[in-house]
C-alpha cells in the first residue's frame, strides 16, 4: 500500500493531470469559432488584449463589477492558493531558507516562510469557508449546487487542513526527508516513503486532487483562458482581407421551399 | 409538466419554411445528436458549458431573472438546462458520477423547459460582462434555439417572420409595390416639411451604397428612415435600398443559424448586384450584430465594407449643417450595439452634437440593461412576461425624472419600450430612433 501511494500513485496523478487537462483543452481548441463573439468594449491591439487578460487573471475584474463580497473571497482564495503553491516550491527546495537570498538570516527566513505560509493557509481556509457559507445561504446558489460542488470544497479543505496541521505546535515534520523523497520522485527513482503519516495523508489527498482536477469544474482554470481569448478576439474587418476564411461547420445546407 | 408561454408552429407551418418536424418518438435521440453536432461546431458552447463554477454572480445581473423571479431565468440556471444533459452524455464526470456531478438524462420535460426558458433569455450578453470567465448565456441560448428549430420546434412568431422573409425579403411581409409606395410617401413628407427633393431610392442600379433598414422603418418608424435619407442626401451618397432585402433584423440569429445565413447571404448578394462598396445597416440591434459579427462566418469573404448608420452619422454630423435641438434626452444602449457590436460612443457623440441636454441613465454602455424584447420576444402572447423583462429598464428611465425624448435606436426596443413605459404608468414619454433626431436637426439644402 505504501509502495503504491509513495512510488506509483504520484506518477499516475501527474500523468492524469497533464494528459487530462491537455485532452480537454485540445477538445475545445479543435472546435471552430464560427463567428467572432468579441464582447465590447474590447481592446484592438494584441498588447491591449494581453493586458486585459492579465487584468482579469490577476484582479478578477469582471467578477468585481458584480458582487464585491463574492469577489473578495474568491480573489483571496485564489491569491492564497498561488502563494501556497509558490511557497511549496521554494520552501521545500530551499528548506525554508529561501529568504536568505534577499539577505535574511536562516532563522529569520524560516520564520518568514512559516508566517507567510500560515497567512496564506488561513486566508485560503477562511475564503473557502465563506464561499461554502455563501453557497448554502443564497437560495439560488444553493439550488444550483450539486453534491460535487460541496465535494470540491471538502477536498480542498482536507488538503489544506492536513497541510496546516503539520505546522501545529508539537508536530515535527522532517522537511529534509520530504525534500529527499520529492527529489527522488522528480529524478524518477522514487525512494521509500518513510515519512510522517500526516505528510502521507496530505500528499495522498493532493494526488487525488490532481486526478480529480481535469474531470471536475476545477478545469475552469483552463476554461478561463480559452473563453476569455474568444471574447477578446479582434472584431472582423470588411472588406474581408485576403486569406481570411472561417470554419462555420455549424451551418449546413438546407433546401428552402 | 410546464406549458411554454408562446404559440408553437404547427407541422405544416414548420415544413413551409423548409424544416422537418421530427416525430415525438425520435425527439430525444435527435436532440442529443444535434447537441453533439453543435458542441463540435461551436467552441463557445463547449467551453461555456464546461467552465461554470456556479458562483451565482450572474443572478443579480440578469434583468430576466430580476423581472420574473423565476429560478430558471437566472443565467447559470438557464444554462444548466443544457449543461446537465450535456454533462450526462458528453463528459466523463457526468457519465461516471451522474447526478452527484449534476448530470441528468434528457427527457421530454427538459425539452419543454428549453423551449420555455431559452425563449425568456434576451440574448443580451450582460451576464458575460459580469461572469469571471465571460460565460455568455446568449451562446447557449442561440445553440438551444437552433437545436429546437432543427427538431421542428419553434415559436409561431419566428416561423411567421421566416415565411415573410422567404416571400418578400422583409419581416413585415411588405411586397415590392408597397415598398415603392412607402418610399414615395416619405419623399413627399420630406418635400412638404423642407421644400427640398430628397430621394428614397429603391433598387437603383449601380449604387455605391446599399442601405439595409429595418422593415419597421417603412411602416411604424418612418422618422428613422426619413432621418437616414436626409443624411445620405446631405452626404451626397449614391445609395439605394433593395426591395429584396428591406430588412436589417436577421431573425435567423434568434432561432436558427441556417436561416441567419440565408438572410446574411441575401444582403451580400444584393450588395454585389448593385455594385455596392459599402453596406450601411439601419437601426436594428441584433441585425447589426448579425451583419458585423456573423457576415465573415456566414457569407465571407465579402468585397464591401459594412457600417452602421450611427457610425456614419457620428463621423459626419459635425461637418453637416445642423441645429441644436432643445430637449432633454436619454439614450438606451441596445445590447447588440454596445456589448454585441461596438457601437458605444457614436450615439453619444451624435446626441451631444444635436441636443442641448443629453443625460446618461445608470447603468449604461456595456452594463446597460436590455429593453426586455431582445432576441425577438415580441409575440403578443408573451406580453406579460415581456413586461416583467422590461421592468428594470422602466426603473432606469424613471430615475431620470422628466425627459423630452428617449432615444431607443433599435427596432425591437422601439416595439417593446413604449408598451413597457405605458404598462408601468409613464404615458407621456416620447421615444423613438436616434436617426429621427438627426433628421430633425439637419438643415437640408
Amino acid at each position: 500500500m505504501m509502495y503504491f501511494t509513495g512510488q506509483i500513485l504520484p506518477y499516475i496523478a501527474v500523468a492524469v493531470f497533464i494528459a487530462g487537462v491537455t485532452y480537454r483543452v485540445m477538445t475545445w481548441l479543435k472546435a471552430p469559432v464560427p463567428f467572432q463573439l468579441t464582447l465590447f468594449p474590447a481592446p484592438n491591439t494584441s498588447a491591449g488584449r494581453t493586458a486585459a487578460l492579465a487584468k482579469e487573471l490577476l484582479f478578477f475584474s469582471s467578477l468585481r463589477r458584480g458582487d464585491k463580497t463574492l469577489w473578495f473571497w474568491a480573489w483571496l482564495m485564489h491569491i492564497s492558493l498561488a502563494m501556497i503553491i509558490a511557497g511549496h516550491a521554494v520552501g521545500i527546495y530551499f528548506l525554508t531558507h529561501q529568504f536568505t537570498l534577499i539577505g535574511m538570516t536562516e532563522a529569520a527566513s524560516s520564520k518568514m516562510s512559516a508566517t507567510l505560509g500560515i497567512i496564506a493557509g488561513i486566508g485560503f481556509i477562511a475564503a473557502l469557508a465563506m464561499l461554502l457559507y455563501r453557497r448554502i445561504s443564497i437560495p439560488e446558489v444553493r439550488r444550483l449546487s450539486d453534491p460535487a460542488d460541496y465535494f470540491d470544497i471538502a477536498l480542498l479543505l482536507a488538503v489544506l487542513l492536513t497541510g496546516m496541521m503539520m505546522r501545529a505546535p508539537g508536530v515535527h515534520v522532517d522537511l529534509v526527508s520530504i525534500r529527499e523523497y520529492l527529489g527522488s520522485l522528480i529524478m524518477l527513482s522514487p525512494k521509500n516513503m518513510q515519512l510522517d503519516s500526516l505528510f502521507v495523508i496530505h500528499f495522498f489527498l493532493i494526488n487525488v486532487l490532481m486526478i480529480y482536477f481535469p474531470f471536475s469544474k476545477l478545469i475552469h482554470m483552463a476554461g478561463f483562458f480559452v473563453n476569455r481569448s474568444m471574447l477578446l478576439e479582434a472584431e472582423p474587418v470588411y472588406p474581408t482581407p485576403a486569406g481570411v476564411m472561417r470554419d462555420a461547420r455549424v451551418l449546413k445546407k438546407r433546401s428552402v421551399k | 409538466m410546464i406549458k411554454p408561454p408562446m404559440h408553437i408552429a404547427k407541422e405544416k407551418e414548420v415544413e413551409a419554411i423548409g424544416f422537418p418536424m421530427v416525430p415525438e418518438a425520435e425527439l430525444l435521440n435527435q436532440a442529443k445528436e444535434k447537441l453533439k453536432h453543435m458542441k463540435e461546431s461551436m467552441r463557445s458552447l463547449m467551453v461555456m458549458l464546461e467552465t461554470c463554477t456556479k458562483c451565482g454572480n450572474c443572478a443579480q445581473q440578469c434583468h430576466s431573472y430580476l423581472g420574473t423571479q423565476d429560478y430558471n431565468n437566472f443565467p447559470a440556471a438557464r444554462a444548466e438546462l443544457m449543461r446537465r444533459v450535456y454533462k450526462r452524455y458528453f463528459t466523463l464526470q457526468g457519465k461516471l458520477f451522474g447526478s452527484f456531478a449534476g448530470a441528468e438524462d434528457f427527457d421530454a420535460e427538459t425539452l419543454t423547459k428549453w423551449l420555455t426558458y431559452f425563449y425568456q433569455c434576451n440574448e443580451c450578453r450582460r451576464c458575460a460582462v459580469f461572469c469571471p470567465f465571460g460565460i455568455d448565456t446568449a451562446e447557449v441560448t442561440i445553440a438551444a434555439r437552433h437545436i429546437l428549430s432543427e427538431l421542428g420546434i419553434m415559436p409561431r412568431f419566428m416561423q411567421g417572420i421566416a415565411v415573410n422573409m422567404i416571400k418578400t425579403g422583409n419581416n413585415m411581409g411588405l411586397p415590392a409595390p408597397a415598398i415603392i409606395d412607402n418610399a414615395e410617401f416619405m419623399e413627399d413628407e420630406i418635400l412638404e416639411e423642407t421644400g427640398i427633393v430628397v430621394k428614397v431610392p429603391i433598387d437603383k442600379p449601380n449604387s455605391d451604397v446599399l442601405y439595409v433598414p429595418s422593415s419597421a422603418d417603412f411602416f411604424t418608424n418612418i422618422d428613422t428612415m426619413i432621418g437616414a435619407a436626409k443624411m445620405f442626401h446631405m452626404l451626397g451618397l449614391n445609395w439605394t435600398i433593395s426591395s429584396a432585402i428591406l430588412e436589417a433584423a436577421n431573425f435567423g440569429l434568434l432561432f436558427n443559424l441556417d436561416v441567419m445565413e440565408e438572410h446574411n447571404k441575401r444582403i451580400v448578394n444584393e450588395a454585389k448586384k448593385f455594385g455596392a462598396k459599402l453596406v450601411i445597416q439601419g437601426e436594428c440591434g441584433h441585425g447589426w450584430r448579425a451583419a458585423k459579427m456573423y457576415t465573415e462566418g456566414a457569407s465571407g469573404p465579402v468585397p464591401f465594407e459594412i457600417k452602421h448608420v450611427l457610425e456614419v452619422a457620428a463621423e459626419n454630423i459635425d461637418r453637416l449643417p445642423h441645429k441644436k435641438l432643445s430637449m432633454r434626452v436619454t439614450l438606451h444602449d441596445p445590447c447588440n450595439y454596445g456589448r454585441g457590436g461596438n457601437i458605444i460612443e457614436q450615439p453619444r457623440k451624435i446626441l451631444r452634437t444635436i441636443v442641448d441636454d443629453f443625460v446618461e441613465m445608470t447603468p449604461n454602455r456595456e452594463e446597460n440593461f436590455c429593453c426586455g424584447g431582445g432576441s425577438g420576444l415580441l409575440m403578443d402572447e408573451m406580453k406579460d412576461i415581456r413586461m416583467q423583462l422590461g421592468k428594470k429598464k422602466f426603473e432606469q428611465v424613471q430615475a431620470l425624472g422628466k425627459l423630452d425624448y428617449f432615444a431607443i435606436p433599435c427596432s425591437i426596443c422601439k416595439a417593446q419600450l413604449p408598451t413597457v413605459m405605458e404598462h408601468y404608468g409613464n404615458n407621456d414619454l416620447k421615444m423613438g430612433g436616434l436617426m429621427d433626431l438627426v433628421g430633425k436637426s439637419l438643415i437640408i439644402s
